[in-house]
């Protein structure tokens, strides 16, 4: 696949950027930080309207057959927008595992509806910091699950979720619908994501993988996920680049702009030298989706992603001195957003392990 | 593409006759002297087989291609560490403004072809104790002198002109004017009366830049290169030539996978020293900002092949590049304890850690320190505003010292 965007991802890249530029209020979403079980519907109806949780899933599907690059693309859009809603990188890592699982009759089931948006996807594989837990403390036996998986992102609303369990010892990946489960709301820093503790007692589940192929399945869709997510990351963060470069370049302090500074412009350049690298890494992995290099470059795009964002959130408030820190001006939503995505979907520590696992040949 | 891939293949496979002879190994425990006299035969030897001024016209002695071609043979050559580090800049900058501002073809041309072959080594004379950075700030001078230049003054930091035959050179010629107006370029010739090159012994113990001094050197008017006063423009066109060249993400130090394979074979706290967290935390850091690197580098590439012009992020390679690797070194020592003491003058900067961490602070500063790129990014990128500059639009004979 090509390193250069097409003009039809030009376009979705333009068109996504538009329609959230119209859209997104920052009212709104400051509202939502103090409401626990809330996202922005207007944001998932725009997402839902615009085909985006089609985009990634095969035709045969019901979906449009487009890839990593142009979902990436989407999602960088709404990393920049600090969207309202979690619910496209889960939906994508849920329609991948369908698509790639052995439960045929449960793929055409559910991958329709979650390209019309008309059921909502999850991935539940964490407990606590083990991102792909050795023993995962939820077990699966005679198609039924039991266990809580701690602060699923989406696992409020969604309608379905992709659960990392253990099965007679064994590893599994097994699909649950939610409406058996019982789920309770975390009151979390960045309340939009509507992480929820989801807990099953014998709750009726579907085995898609197993042992190797289950392991192998669920780091697949986890590295597809930081894919996704490492471009939402560098939205977010080439965002916070152009507000702090527009602040610098506006704002006067001792009879000058701040911008003429050089611990302010330099720290601006360093901004962008983040950003770049990330992107740039985000372009090779999703051009590297379904090859032997995809897991590496995924990391590579993670770690860079995560870096940048965090980083540029910190400074960009920086920048700003007192105004960056106070609700209104709203900064604090990505300086949210970049904690809460730098822990979803693996954190700095795990997806280092996998790079070095990959680079030193040993097994993730 | 597939044309590209069968000149790079077409190199790899001359470069590998010549491996033997003039790579890495076969320059082990070379002095200087016998370094470039092996370095001319390789740069002859290239020449003859068709590797020598790839993409310059036919009619100057080039090969005629395209400038994508030279960074692919670049690319390759580099892997195997031939000695042309001599000639870098000779080919680089010098020659290819000689051949775009002089008029007299056939010097050109003479030139050209004696620059591919090695036989001659051209310098760059730009910085001057009072300028480095603040390029526009130099002080060596020229007066009309008859039908010629009189000139006087100063550089430093020239890379090899001691072996150098001629150089090209920006000086003032009109301190009355503001200082990036008054400027004039030229060409010299290094043998001339008047001119006077003392090596600098830098830090890792080598001694590849010096200083150069001019006393009443003689310039005729034909070696003027650009109109009088038009210097800052032909030095600024200079220094873009080379704007797109074979990176490195490395940092010109040694690759990742040496620091992989040592922390393998390193023994730390009774286990290898890769399963430490500190290790695989800056191993993974330094993978992640290389392969974005490389992906830039893959992505101008490919928009230079499909005629656009490339982003201007390719200006962040040497920046973050030879900082990282300045810092990796230091780990790469310290995984090695007091076993890493030991030092070789003569290794390589791209194989030894050590030679790495002696010479990346030059890296970090020739050709655009740190600060500078930081500034250039923010202003020519981001539209930040400029420093404070006391000096701008006074004349330079008004500029308090």
């Amino acid at each position: 696949m090509s390193i250069l965007y097409d003009e039809g991802q030009q376009a979705i890249a333009t068109e996504s950027r538009r329609v959230l530029d119209a859209r997104t209020s920052k009212d709104r979403l400051l509202k939502l930080l103090e409401q626990v079980g809330e996202c922005d519907q207007p944001f998932w109806d725009t997402a839902v309207e615009q085909g985006w949780t089609a985009l990634a899933i095969p035709e045969e599907y019901g979906g449009l057959g487009l890839g990593l690059t142009e979902l990436g693309l989407v999602a960088q859009a709404c990393g920049a927008a600090t969207s309202g809603a979690p619910f496209l990188t889960g939906g994508y890592g849920l329609a991948q595992a369908l698509v790639q699982g052995s439960d045929a009759a449960l793929a055409s089931e559910w991958l329709p509806k979650l390209a019309s948006g008309e059921a909502i996807g999850s991935v539940a594989f964490a407990e606590g910091n083990a991102v792909l837990p050795p023993v995962p403390a939820v077990t699966f036996a005679d198609g039924k699950l039991t266990g809580v998986k701690p602060a699923v992102a989406g696992g409020l609303k969604a309608d379905l979720a992709l659960v990392w369990a253990s099965c007679a010892g064994e590893l599994a990946l097994v699909v649950v619908e939610l409406a058996n489960a019982s789920r309770s709301a975390v009151d979390s820093y960045d309340n939009s994501r509507l992480y929820a503790d989801l807990a099953f007692a014998d709750t009726p589940a579907k085995l898609i993988a197993l042992g190797d192929a289950a392991r192998a399945l669920a780091l697949d869709v986890l590295a597809r996920m930081a894919v996704v997510t490492a471009h939402e990351q560098v939205g977010g963060a080439e965002a916070l680049l152009y507000v702090a470069r527009d602040y610098a370049v506006t704002r006067k302090a001792f009879g000058q702009l701040i911008g003429a500074f050089q611990s302010i412009k330099h720290r601006i350049a360093e901004m962008y030298g983040l950003v770049e690298v990330a992107r740039a890494n985000c372009i090779h992995a999703a051009a590297q989706e379904g090859t032997s290099e995809f897991l590496l470059a995924a990391a590579d795009a993670r770690i860079s992603a995560t870096e940048a964002y965090d980083t540029n959130a910190r400074d960009c408030i920086q920048i700003h001195g007192g105004i960056g820190v106070t609700w209104e001006l709203g900064l604090h939503l990505h300086m949210r957003r970049a904690r809460s995505l730098a822990v979803e979907c693996g954190n700095l520590l795990f997806w280092e392990d996998v790079l070095v696992n990959e680079l030193s040949g040993e097994k993730a | 593409m597939s044309d590209l891939n069968a000149y790079r293949a077409s190199a790899r496979a001359f470069l590998e006759t010549m491996d033997a002879k003039y790579g890495r190994d076969a320059r082990a425990g070379n002095t200087v002297e016998q370094d470039l006299a092996l370095g001319r035969v390789y740069m002859a030897a290239k020449y003859d087989a068709g590797f020598g001024g790839i993409n310059w016209p036919v009619d100057m002695g080039g090969q005629g291609l395209t400038h994508l071609h030279k960074i692919a043979f670049d690319g390759e050559e580099m892997q195997f560490g031939m000695p042309v580090g001599f000639f870098g800049i000779s080919l680089g900058m010098p020659v290819p403004i000689l051949m775009h501002y002089c008029e007299d073809k056939a010097f050109v041309k003479e030139r050209v072809v004696k620059a591919l072959r090695g036989e001659e080594i051209w310098c760059q004379m730009f910085s001057e104790p009072s300028g480095g950075s603040d390029l526009a700030a130099l002080r060596t001078k020229v007066e009309p002198d008859g039908n010629g230049w009189k000139m006087n003054g100063q550089k430093i930091w020239t890379s090899w002109a001691q072996y150098c035959d001629y150089g090209v050179i920006v000086t003032r010629s009109d301190p009355t004017v503001a200082k990036h107006k008054g400027l004039t370029y030229f060409w010299i010739d290094m043998k001339a009366k008047g001119v006077d090159v003392r090596p600098i012994k830098l830090a890792g113990g080598d001694s590849h830049v010096n200083e150069v001094f001019f006393d009443d050197v003689r310039v005729e008017d034909s070696q003027r290169l650009g109109a009088v006063g038009a210097g800052f423009a032909v030095s600024l066109h200079t220094l873009m030539i080379e704007r797109y060249i074979a990176t490195d993400s490395g940092g010109f130090g040694p690759h990742l996978d040496e620091f992989v394979k040592l922390a393998k074979e390193t023994d730390l706290n009774g286990r290898p020293a890769i399963e430490d967290g500190r290790m695989r935390s800056a191993i993974a850091r330094n993978h992640a900002m290389r392969a974005g690197l490389d992906s830039i580098t893959a992505r101008a590439f490919a928009m230079m092949m499909a005629g656009m012009q490339p982003g201007p992020e390719g200006s962040l390679q040497k920046l973050v590049a030879v900082r990282s690797r300045q810092k990796l070194s230091e780990l790469a020592m310290d995984m090695r304890g007091n076993q890493g003491l030991a030092f070789d003058e003569h290794a390589f900067v791209k194989t030894d850690w050590g030679t790495s961490w002696l010479n990346a602070p030059t890296g970090r500063i020739a050709g655009g320190s740190d600060e500078v790129l930081l500034n250039t990014i923010a202003e020519k990128i981001l539209g930040l505003p400029q420093d404070h500059r006391p000096d701008k639009g006074i004349p330079f004979n008004a500029i308090p010292a």
